[in-house]
């Protein structure tokens, strides 16, 4: 696994010095080789940032992260023109190593468990009643189940959730002929029958939090 | 024309009806600049010791530090890059660009001629604030061209795609203009609202405006240069190109205008001698180690009596405990990072959303285009790429760096690979000079919208074209005003008019000014 380089500075104090020629490299220091970009957009440990539509990476299962930085490095995910937020990552995703992905998976999972703040309202009976169907794989406190491959979602920003199962019901997202989970979960979420539907889901997930 | 303008339209343009002429008319001096124009002059009370905290190291936060060391306040400056500057970036020999998912080291020659201003590239003349720190900090300015008409237009829609000389195109385009509106001039209901000596002095304009005929017409101009001869021998005029071609292009807009956003651009532009991050290293190298690199700020949070910045540093969580803070961390980046500020700042900070931009730039093995009598200025190319820069330093030197792509506002480049749009802008090059990939070294790409820690260029406050709502010019306030008179929000983020170097100062001298007024009337 790679280490983040320690930072060697070259800073000059040059404060008070008549006007020294400047040029790079007097002060600044060694960029960082290795990959771990993720909080530039997801935050500060991975607490998820909305005015990027980043989320949340804070206690996000590693197998779970592990799948999806793959898909968005082979194009399984992020493809799809109609995918705006998705387009945006695979980029970041496309040169990750094996090892890198290991790396930011490890790092990732040294973050706190922080639940999202909730950002919308619907109407949580009518989500408790839908989420039946999510249950079955998620878990009836949208812990999550690895052995479905199924993620949690639990603490998720619901902003994220809303924009994911948008997604997955236009076929924007999970369409990838490889993309085996997400194809299951493009069925799936053709049971919420429109964006209110998807709204009320949404919220009451938001009442799961642990 | 089939539709002249009216008599009362005409009227109007005259200036009987409001407009800038009225301003004319009520005797005020043309002669004026915009009040921007001049910089400000910073005196703060000297204060010995106040502990102040300054996030990110673009150049508002450099101004703020600049100012405040002067007068004796104990300043740190966080920075989560290895480099000081945000978007006032230079690319030369070992400079990393530190785009997400696509790492870049530059590996051209190592000479002072060989940089690329992978961000801000231009002074305007109006932009005093920027000159005054160039003078003071003894930055050695240039002179930048802006417009060169040897340089071409290239559309696949014009001339079969063989590229246009600027000058063809404009003289022919003011050649029919100029002509156009001659001829509505002979129309009486027009001409009869003008005296004889007006439509004399604008029929003399348009005449030479679009180099027409004795009699008004445009039958092709020298200004596009010679067909032949011109020297020894009698030049002779090149064949015009007809106004339908002209329309078949849509780079008019640009080939056209050279002078845009409140004369913030022009034929005449200036630069930093050596790059536009000498201005920046002017700052910081001052600044010595007052600077922290690779200490991203992980919290911020507003106190009664000051402020707490956690930042990291080689993988330790600090504390720095101050009694001011001056924030410059791009908004939709402070969005994720934990901090107190009350509900409507951290909304309107969520609001500001990024324009995407793109560059990039090649070390030439040889300066190709002064052999097609080039030596400064921008083609204009109806592709992603969009333009085509000639460095307008070190003429006859040997090798130099020619931008090769420029969109501000385009996203085209940020999703793709390197290695594509690579090819993107050598296919586009090369139907502008044949030999482009041959003469192209090492090409370096920047999509803003990846960088570490940017994210972005100009910071959009407006959703509709139109103008700023009232919601907007509210939220905009409410980030004017500092956070319990302790945290300020700094950069272009914090003025109307983004992406500007001096409007990133100027918002600067804005902060200070409050922070001066509120130390003076603290009880001595
Ligand atoms: C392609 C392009 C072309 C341009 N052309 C021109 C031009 O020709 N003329 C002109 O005048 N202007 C131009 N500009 C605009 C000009 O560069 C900007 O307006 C100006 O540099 C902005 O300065 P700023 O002070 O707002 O800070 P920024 O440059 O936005 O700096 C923000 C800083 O915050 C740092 N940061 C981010 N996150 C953290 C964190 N968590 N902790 C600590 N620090 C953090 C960043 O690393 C960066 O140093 C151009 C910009 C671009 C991108």
């Amino acid at each position: 696994m790679k280490k983040l380089l320690t930072a060697t500075t070259l800073i000059l104090s040059a404060l008070c010095l008549p006007a020294v020629q400047a040029a790079e490299g007097d002060v600044g220091v060694e960029a960082a080789m290795d990959d771990r970009y993720c909080t530039t957009c997801h935050g500060v440990e991975g607490i998820g940032n909305m005015a990027v539509e980043a989320p949340r990476l804070a206690g996000m299962e590693s197998w779970y992260l592990k799948r999806q930085l793959e898909n968005f490095r082979a194009g399984i995910r992020g493809t799809h023109e109609q995918d705006t937020q998705g387009i945006a990552m695979r980029p970041m995703a496309t040169k990750l190593s094996g090892e890198s992905i290991e790396d930011i998976v490890a790092w990732v999972g040294s973050w706190e468990y922080v639940p999202a703040q909730a950002t919308i309202e619907g109407d949580i009976n009518q989500g408790r009643s839908a989420f039946q169907s999510c249950a079955a794989c998620h878990g009836a406190n949208a812990e999550g189940n690895e052995a479905l491959g199924a993620p949690a979602l639990a603490g998720q920003n619901d902003w994220y959730m809303v924009t994911q199962l948008k997604n997955f019901r236009a076929g924007f997202r999970g369409a990838h002929p490889e993309d085996t989970y997400g194809s299951q979960m493009l069925s799936m979420s053709k049971a919420l029958g429109d964006d209110r539907a998807v709204i009320n889901v949404v919220s009451y997930i938001n009442t799961l939090v642990k | 024309m089939t539709n002249p303008v009216s008599r009362r339209e005409f009227l109007n343009l005259l200036g009987a009806y409001g407009g800038t002429s009225a301003v004319l008319r009520a005797g005020a001096a043309l002669g004026f600049m915009p009040s921007s124009s001049q910089a400000a002059e910073i005196s703060l009370r000297a204060n010995n010791g106040k502990k102040v905290a300054i996030l990110g190291t673009g150049i508002s936060a450099l101004t703020t530090a600049w100012e405040l060391t002067k007068a004796g306040y104990d300043c740190t400056l966080l920075e989560a890059s290895h480099r000081p500057g945000g978007r006032m970036f230079t690319v030369r020999a070992g400079t990393v660009i530190d785009e997400i998912g696509n790492y870049q080291r530059c590996e051209w020659d190592d000479d002072p001629h060989l940089y690329f201003n992978a961000g801000a590239a231009r002074i305007p003349s109006i932009h005093s604030s920027v000159l005054k720190y160039c003078k003071e900090l003894e930055v050695e300015l240039q002179v930048f061209v802006n417009e060169s008409k040897t340089a071409w237009v290239q559309d696949d829609a014009l001339n079969g795609g063989k590229p246009v000389r600027n000058t063809d195109y404009s003289s022919s385009m003011q050649g029919f203009v100029s002509e156009m509106l001659a001829k509505s001039l002979g129309n009486s209901e027009v001409n009869s609202s003008l005296t004889e000596s007006e439509s004399e002095t604008l029929l003399g304009m348009l005449r030479s405006f679009g180099d027409l005929n004795e009699d008004m017409l445009y039958k092709g101009s020298v200004r596009a240069g010679y067909g032949s001869g011109g020297f020894l021998d009698h030049g002779t005029k090149k064949d015009v190109i007809a106004l339908r071609d002209l329309l078949k292009t849509r780079l008019a807009r640009n080939v056209m205008v050279t002078t845009q956003e409140g004369t913030g651009s022009g034929p005449l532009l200036m630069q930093p001698v050596g790059g536009m991050d000498r201005i920046i290293y002017a700052f910081a190298n001052r600044l010595g180690n007052r600077i922290k690199f690779r200490a991203p700020v992980t919290e911020v949070m507003v106190k009664d009596d000051g402020v707490e910045v956690a930042y990291e540093q080689n993988g330790v969580t600090e504390l720095l405990k101050a009694d001011y803070c001056f924030n410059c961390i791009p908004s939709h980046l402070m969005s994720g990072i934990p901090n107190n500020f009350p509900t409507e700042y951290t909304e309107a900070l969520n609001y500001i959303r990024r324009g995407k931009a793109y560059k990039a730039a090649f070390q030439a093995k040889e300066r190709f285009w002064e052999k097609e009598n080039i030596y400064g200025g921008i083609t204009w190319v109806n592709a992603p790429i969009q333009q085509i820069w000639y460095p307008p330093h070190n003429i006859h030197g040997k090798k130099g760096v020619v931008l090769a792509a420029y969109n501000f506002g385009g996203a085209n480049y940020t999703e793709m690979s390197q290695e594509d749009r690579i090819e993107d802008l050598l296919k586009h090059g090369e139907k502008v000079h044949p030999n482009y990939r041959q003469m192209a070294e090492k090409p370096m790409t920047i999509a803003w919208h990846r960088m570490n820690h940017m994210l972005g260029c100009a910071p959009r406050w407006a959703r509709n074209r139109g103008g700023w709502s009232e919601k907007e010019e509210q939220m905009y306030e409410t980030l004017r005003q500092p956070v319990n008179g302790r945290h300020y929000l700094i950069g272009d983020q914090s003025t109307q008019h983004s992406a500007w170097m001096e409007s990133a100062i100027q918002s600067a001298h804005y902060a200070l000014a409050d922070l001066d007024q509120r130390v003076r009337s603290e009880p001595a």
